[in-house]
């Protein structure tokens, strides 16, 4: 009984200080947010500053009167705007920490809904203090917010799924946001030339417009509720990659009302130009994502002497090849996601294991920081755009939206079930249609529009749809994935065997299409895995490893991987593949404490030296390391395992034949283990004071 | 689903330009002018494959059950347990598979079986160090009764998470 009652005064001590935590954390979002917000308002004026900073020196000048020196002053002019970003970022990330830190509200509601409704309460707050609450400005969105989340997905966007799918995937992004943009429009036209809604001024291509800016799945709002809910592969990447590629459906559809909802008309030579322009924008925009990446991959082939700055090529010609797409109002999404597809395999045969592990790291902490701020800045413009509701036009707009959606995704799945090879049941059409979520992209495209009557009951509209998406089937996507018991993703590493006998499967249908001379998929494939071999890696890849097959760069990743895992859980056991040799008697034999310690010092000395020879701290010195670090690291101290438990071993008198085999295998051992963590050229890695130690 | 008609012509138009002696059969030397299966590192287990032990010569209603392995699986088929297994159900596909590795035809892919498809996977650009490694360690990692071997359902289960339903099919011959 008492033990019940401690538990819960400590669980609601502990619930209890973790309100505490997010209560204080809520004041100072607040308190700063409104100074920021403040600072915000006023920062575009910037005539009051060089007045104030003149004043200073002046007075420190003028002899005149006597000042004491100031010891501690206070400017913060100064800082101004790289504080108040700072401080922004700084709010939104403990916010994020916030809620997990919260027991139960992370499973019930997703993040992107929480941090949504942290921004209307920040707004709400700013506006209720007086001040105008900042908005979500298009510029900042779509250079700066955008970019490090699509290049995270791009770059790891897992390909066999994604090229075994593309032909459904282009026809949702495709077919499907052509479909919805007419859909809605045309609809909420009908609808507004009813008497009596007062809508009677919105014009066809206006609605058109609305009907372009709100059709498209957004890929920020679908990442961030996939992957929450770990849904199988396959409807992963179908949500995923129909959300990425339909930017080029809206940019054109976009640009080609916004053009003509002024004129008033379009001709059938202005329809053809925008097909011509569709294609265009997309091919486009892959073909400048394709040369910058080739670019990065041919100047990473030479990082091999400057490893610290190789993940910055990744990311700024990456960069450099969404700004360019954007120049030529190219497609920028297609351009990034085609640039990190094409770099990604030579760059990561190129670069060193820290700069690739860099690269991951930055994108997500980049890619997260962009999400939660979008999210945030979401709420607060809720809070702080003009609005214009009108009931029947922002309800039409939410009911058309979701209507629209579920009927092109089932009519769509009707016709690309005739040729798929694994059709799609009919839960999967579902919880692909439920999950086309509309996010800040259409809120970003709304903001653009020039400024008339229609555009604050446009935006109204386009925020409660993004409203209701996030919100509604955000949360209840969830309960729903459970309850229709879809597949779900299956967590596990690929193992040796599926990668062998994958590309066996690869080499079968390759060969079975070329027997009934049929020029299908794998027969593509193997083309292109050819030309690829013979050409494209000799120029892209540095060194030997341009030959290497890849089941042998596979074979080694796994093999390093679980090296590492194996020295840092602290344990001595064995790699896998050197399993079968050793017996199973484990008998550790006794020595005294003082002869151990000798042992140990004399193995520490000997093997400090070497060490020390190899260690280097100066970032200009990373050269004097043949290969990774984390190699040797590994290598040095798996052997002084070995080598105590050998010497421990060989000092006990009466060594049983187990030890002696034992001892044999350790040898072996070793020698296995310089083998399979050799770099694929096949050269041993030699130190030669090793060989003193072994003796 | 039977297999149409249009499907059965397609195949006879492509079983009659393989054979160039016009013999009603198809020989070694047929399979063999077909170039990129020359280029294939498994090619001849591929060609292999269509030849009953024994046989010397290919029939069209061979020709036609080996490749009918490849078609897409019905997966609303009723699971009867009383009719055979269809040549096309994931179990078929996979011990089709499983017999290119096992040319011994002895139920199980031994280390030396294994080892001979890397070789001719990997080709001259490794080591037999790196090769033997890797057989041992796919062997360590899906031998569940410790022979030594990779019998037929340990290969299934180490299969378990592709679609094999989805990379064993040709839409060619629905």
């Amino acid at each position: 009984m008492a033990e019940l009652l401690g538990s819960s005064s400590v669980r609601s001590g502990r619930a209890s200080f973790c309100l505490r935590v997010v209560g204080f954390v809520l004041l100072l979002v607040f308190a700063a947010a409104a100074s920021a917000s403040r600072d915000i308002s006023n920062g575009t004026s910037k005539e009051p500053n060089p007045a104030r900073e003149e004043d200073p020196h002046h007075r420190s000048n003028t002899t005149h009167h006597k000042k004491a020196f100031p010891v501690l002053s206070f400017n913060y002019e100064h800082v101004r705007t790289p504080f108040e970003i700072s401080l922004w970022i700084l709010l939104a990330l403990l916010m994020k920490l916030g809620f997990h830190i919260i027991p139960r509200l992370s499973h019930v509601v997703p993040e992107s809904c929480l941090l949504i409704f942290v921004g209307l309460l920040v707004g709400g707050i700013i506006k209720a203090i007086g001040e105008k609450p900042p908005i979500l400005d298009s510029t900042l969105f779509f250079l700066y917010l955008l970019p490090p989340i699509i290049l995270d997905a791009g770059y790891f966007l897992p390909i066999r799924p994604f090229t075994e799918n593309l032909g459904t995937i282009l026809v949702f992004a495709v077919v499907g946001t052509l479909w919805n943009a007419f859909f809605i429009g045309g609809m909420m036209y009908a609808v507004c030339q009813i008497e009596g809604t007062g809508l009677g001024g919105v014009d066809l291509l206006s609605c058109l417009l609305f009907g372009a800016i709100i059709s498209a799945v957004d890929p920020v709002a679908v990442l961030a509720m996939f992957e929450e809910i770990h849904i199988n592969e396959l409807l992963h990447i179908l949500v995923f990659g129909e959300s990425l590629l339909n930017d080029a459906v809206t940019v054109v559809l976009y640009h080609l009302f916004e053009e003509f909802a002024h004129i008033g008309t379009v001709t059938v030579a202005d329809a053809f130009l925008g097909v011509v322009c569709f294609f265009v924008v997309s091919l486009g925009g892959i073909l400048v994502g394709a040369i910058y990446g080739i670019l990065g991959a041919f100047t990473s082939r030479f990082t091999s002497h400057t490893r610290v700055i190789e993940p910055l090529f990744v990311f700024l010609y990456s960069y450099m090849a969404y700004l360019s797409a954007e120049v030529f109002h190219l497609s920028g999404i297609m351009s990034l996601i085609a640039c990190g597809v094409m770099m990604r395999p030579y760059v990561e045969a190129n670069i060193s294991h820290k700069s690739y592990t860099t690269i991951k790291y930055f994108l997500k902490m980049w890619s997260s920081v962009s999400e939660t701020l979008i999210f945030i800045f979401l709420g607060v413009s809720t809070v702080a755009g003009p609005h214009s509701w009108n009931w029947t036009f922002v309800v039409l707009t939410v009911i058309l939206c979701f209507v629209s959606r579920m009927l092109g995704v089932v009519g769509l799945t009707y016709i690309i079930n005739k040729f798929r090879i694994v059709k799609l049941t009919k839960k999967e059409q579902f919880i692909v249609a439920y999950g086309g979520l509309r996010g800040a992209i259409a809120f970003s495209l709304g903001f653009l529009l020039t400024n008339d009557k229609m555009k604050d009951m446009f935006l109204t509209a386009i925020i409660t749809v993004i409203f209701f998406t996030v919100f509604v089937q955000g949360m209840t996507i969830k309960p729903l994935v459970d309850l229709l018991a879809v597949k779900k993703k299956k967590e596990s590493k690929r193992s040796i065997n599926e990668e062998i006998h994958t590309q066996f499967l690869d080499h079968l249908l390759t060969g079975i299409e070329d027997v009934c001379g049929h020029y299908g998929h794998h027969h593509w494939k193997d083309k292109l895995n050819r030309f690829n071999k013979a050409y494209v890696k000799k120029w892209l890849i540095a060194g030997e490893r341009s030959t290497e097959p890849q089941l042998i760069s596979f074979y080694n990743k796994l093999e390093m991987k679980q090296a590492i895992m194996l020295v840092e859980s602290g344990s001595a056991a064995k790699l896998p593949s050197t399993l079968r040799k050793l017996p199973s008697c484990r008998i550790i034999p006794r020595i005294s404490k003082g002869r151990e310690e000798e042992i140990r010092k004399l193995l520490r000395a000997n093997l400090q030296k070497t060490r020390q020879r190899l260690r280097s701290y100066s970032r200009h010195d990373l050269m004097i390391d043949p290969f990774e670090d984390n190699m040797s690291e590994v290598r040095f101290r798996k052997q002084r395992v070995e080598m105590e438990r050998r010497v421990c071993f060989h000092l006990d008198s009466d060594s049983n034949f187990c030890e002696r085999m034992r001892c044999r295998n350790r040898v072996n051992f070793r020698i296995r283990v310089r083998n399979t963590l050799l770099i694929p050229e096949g050269k041993l890695f030699k130190f030669s004071r090793e060989e003193d130690i072994i003796r | 689903m039977k297999i149409s008609p249009a499907h059965i012509i397609r195949l006879y138009d492509r079983f009659e330009f393989l054979d160039k002696e016009g013999s009603g059969q198809l020989r070694l030397e047929d399979f063999a002018e077909v170039k990129e299966l020359a280029m294939n590192p498994i090619g001849d287990r591929i060609i292999g494959a269509f030849f009953s032990p024994g046989q010397e010569t290919v029939d069209f209603p061979s020709f036609v059950r080996i490749l009918a392995h490849f078609r897409p699986t019905d997966k609303n088929r009723a699971k009867d347990s009383t009719q055979p297994e269809p040549v096309n159900s994931r179990t078929s596909k996979l011990k089709f598979a499983f017999q290119l590795y096992d040319q011994d035809r002895d139920g199980k892919i031994s280390r030396a079986e294994l080892l001979q498809v890397l070789r001719e996977m990997l080709g001259m650009q490794v080591t037999e160090e790196q090769l033997e490694s890797i057989a041992d360690r796919a062997i360590q990692e899906a031998d569940l009764d410790r022979d030594d071997a990779i019998s037929f359902e340990e290969f299934r289960k180490s299969l378990e998470k592709v679609n094999i339903e989805h990379k064993m099919s040709i839409r060619f011959l629905r």
